[in-house]
């Protein structure tokens, strides 16, 4: 047994040998350095339960990269993108990053989910290459401390200011929350406990519905006693069209806003009548995004389906990433990301602006409203 | 704006809330009540028929609303998914269970856990996973205002069927000749047999009411609650179980009394504790109901083996 195993760290050993001389001659080689594309390596899911999202993400980025090369480069050069699945899988992901580094691109971007994204951040940094994190959004990412990282998506808690920016201009005194007690929504919960107030906005209550509980009745009917005029529910869709059918049955009367849990569509036919008015603090949705009409247009004829939840943001990376390098002069790692630190960029997704952490300085959540049975972005 | 309630008014809306939900539980605890009373087997699948009534509720709804809209398309909605559930209960009775009643009483529980699992999930399988969403396009809000409480007519309309189906079921149960079947073979199946009670098909009868009554509350909630999910049945399920039990199990006054006191229980829960806490709050309660009588409120005694 101990023999073989030898002699298969041995093949290994030899193999590794083999491939780095081969990457050595991939660098050396194949004309000079101004013909030769940037290449950005995209870490995304492209099999498994999250490959529509994956796909959704890897167009959005070849769409943007397409325009860019049509329109002349970035310093002359071409961009050219290199994906690796990660499978929204930990293990899958750590070898899709081997994968990219082997392949010696310029740039990454992707990462989907947080916990398949986060063992991936260390082996970039190591590589020293620039990593634009788009959609996955826990804020362990910036944890790591790694100076190359950047968090496109912002994190839950930007839920939070753009609710408080809400509650402020309604007037609101007393807010009531409800949760579903799973981390997700708890943590949404625990997170406006703590902020709200700073605005001098009150706590009235906090509530847990149970996941398939439908009765709120007993929940609502305390609401009511305890005075809140603004009622927010941090729970998803399903569940979330019920609540406030109860609420408004119940004599509920103040304001009712949701998370983005239950930013969907089928919360307008799920509540009827009852769901006018209600508020969502949803993520940047491109049908309420400005120029969004020509970006949807372009992507259906593109690739022949509608954009996804995070299209935007996928998009907006690679123009991000186009003018730190344009600014820089140069594909250098170092002055790139001193440019993206510094970047104040205007996307289909809002202002991109980093703070020092490199998460997001500006919230990219919107604010809607339903009104006669659609979705109403609301300016504030 | 004001939207605080005086201490009165919110107690007493927080016992129309208990009394909605504990009308839930009771019409479903009725059915574990009566399975139980009459073969002793504690049918896992009853929550899972309520479910299914749910379902058939909506999907005949959606097809009915063009032709029938509003409270005489529900209502048809609502027979037709008692119909088709009470058939399915019958089924899992005729070719799960009845084969099984000689068997020992574990073989009979485990059939039960698996005949749940089936159509949890069929219906999983068939739905998705993906909730579904009841708009009857009537006035859910509409109803009566008396000082800070509010009764919606929706409230007042199935509080009326869930009393109305109690008391129907008790006369039936108290002066009809099956009626007194059922309560015979529950005391001693065998001499029923020498008697000339045909066991088999009052058996089946009880599974076809119980079911039909299981249905009767998922069609309900499917219209007051207005969304349908395969896992509904779950939490219900056990709920009504306990207050079939909290009532005194085999006894049918016993499975309304513990449903709605076990709505009640909650309710108050939620109002003087936190709604994180209403569950301690009424199964603390019912845990001591239980030690002070263990055979449950009505419930008689009698020694038994499980």
């Amino acid at each position: 047994m101990r023999k073989h195993a030898i002699r298969y760290i041995a093949v290994l050993a030899a193999l590794t040998l083999l491939s780095s001389v081969f990457a050595g001659c991939g660098k050396t080689s194949g004309g000079t350095e101004a013909e030769k594309p940037i290449t950005i390596g995209v870490l995304v899911p492209l099999s498994g339960s999250e490959a529509y999202y994956g796909n959704d993400m890897l167009q959005s980025y070849k769409l943007a990269c397409d325009e860019i090369n049509a329109a002349g480069g970035v310093l002359g050069r071409k961009l050219a993108l290199y994906e690796a699945d990660d499978g929204c899988d930990p293990n899958m992901a750590t070898q899709a990053a081997s994968k990219i580094i082997a392949k010696g691109v310029d740039f990454v971007v992707g990462g989907y989910g947080s916990g398949a994204t986060i063992p991936t951040l260390q082996l970039f940094y190591d590589e020293d290459l620039l990593m634009l994190v788009s959609c996955a959004n826990s804020t362990d990412i910036t944890k790591l401390g790694l100076n190359q990282t950047f968090m496109i998506n912002s994190p839950g808690t930007h839920a939070v200011i753009t609710l408080t920016e809400l509650c402020k201009s309604l007037g609101t005194k007393k807010v009531a929350l409800i949760h579903q007690g799973d981390a997700y929504t708890k943590n949404l919960s625990d997170i406006c406990e703590k902020e709200l107030p700073k605005s001098d906005i009150a706590i009235a209550k906090v509530q847990v519905m149970e996941k398939n509980t439908p009765d709120v009745s007993a929940i609502v009917t305390a609401i009511r006693n305890s005075g809140a005029d603004f009622v927010y529910w941090c729970g998803y869709h399903a569940d979330g069209s019920n609540v406030i059918k109860q609420l408004r049955r119940g004599g509920y009367q103040g304001n009712i806003a949701v998370g983005d849990g239950s930013a969907s569509v089928e919360l307008i036919s799920a509540c009827g009548s009852d769901g006018e008015g209600v508020y969502v603090t949803s993520p940047p949705f491109v049908e309420f995004a400005q120029g969004g009409e020509k970006f949807v247009a372009d992507y259906k004829a593109k690739f022949n389906m509608a954009p996804g939840t995070y299209a935007t943001l996928c998009y907006d990376t690679i123009y991000l990433l186009k003018e730190a390098i344009e600014q820089a002069g140069t594909t250098e790692t170092a002055s790139v990301r001193d440019a993206v630190q510094g970047a104040a960029y205007q996307g289909l997704s809002g202002m991109i602006k980093f703070t020092p952490e490199r998460e997001p300085a500006v919230s990219n959540f919107i604010i809607l409203q339903i009104k006669d049975g659609k979705f109403d972005l609301v300016t504030l | 704006m004001v939207f605080a309630l005086s201490k009165w008014e919110v107690l007493l809306q927080q016992g129309v809330n208990g009394l909605i939900l504990g009308s839930f539980y009771a019409l479903v605890a009725l059915g574990y009540s009566m399975v139980y009373g009459i073969i002793k087997l504690l049918n896992f699948a009853h929550g899972d028929i309520y479910m299914t009534g749910a379902f058939v509720c909506l999907s005949v709804f959606g097809v009915l609303s063009g032709v029938l809209p509003g409270w005489a398309g529900i209502a048809c909605s609502i027979v037709a998914a008692m119909i088709f559930s009470a058939v399915l209960g019958w089924l899992a009775q005729r070719f799960a269970y009845r084969p099984l009643l000689g068997a020992p009483r574990l073989s009979l529980l485990i059939t039960a856990i698996g005949v749940s699992l089936v159509i949890y999930n069929t219906v999983m399988a068939i739905t998705n996973s993906q909730p579904l969403f009841f708009t009857s396009g009537l006035d859910n809000a509409a109803g009566i205002k008396i000082g800070g409480i509010t009764v919606t007519y929706i409230q007042l309309i199935l509080l009326s069927v869930a009393a109305c189906v109690m008391i129907g079921l008790t006369l039936f149960i108290g002066s009809t000749r099956t009626g007194k079947a059922m309560r015979a073979i529950a005391l001693d199946q065998d001499t029923c047999r020498l008697m000339g009670i045909n066991v088999n098909k009052v058996i089946g009868l009880t599974f076809l009411l119980g079911s039909a009554l299981a249905a009767l509350a998922g069609g309900l909630a499917c219209v007051y609650y207005g969304n349908v999910q395969y896992n509904m049945g779950y939490t219900i399920g056990i709920k009504a179980f306990t207050a079939a039990v909290i009532g005194g199990i085999g006894s049918i006054p016993g499975a309304m009394l513990g449903g709605l006191l076990l709505g009640l229980l909650e309710a108050v829960g939620t109002q003087l504790l936190d709604s994180s806490w209403k569950d301690v709050f009424a199964f603390g309660l019912l845990i001591l109901i239980l030690i002070l009588r263990p055979n449950g409120l009505l419930g008689k005694s009698e020694i038994e083996r499980m």
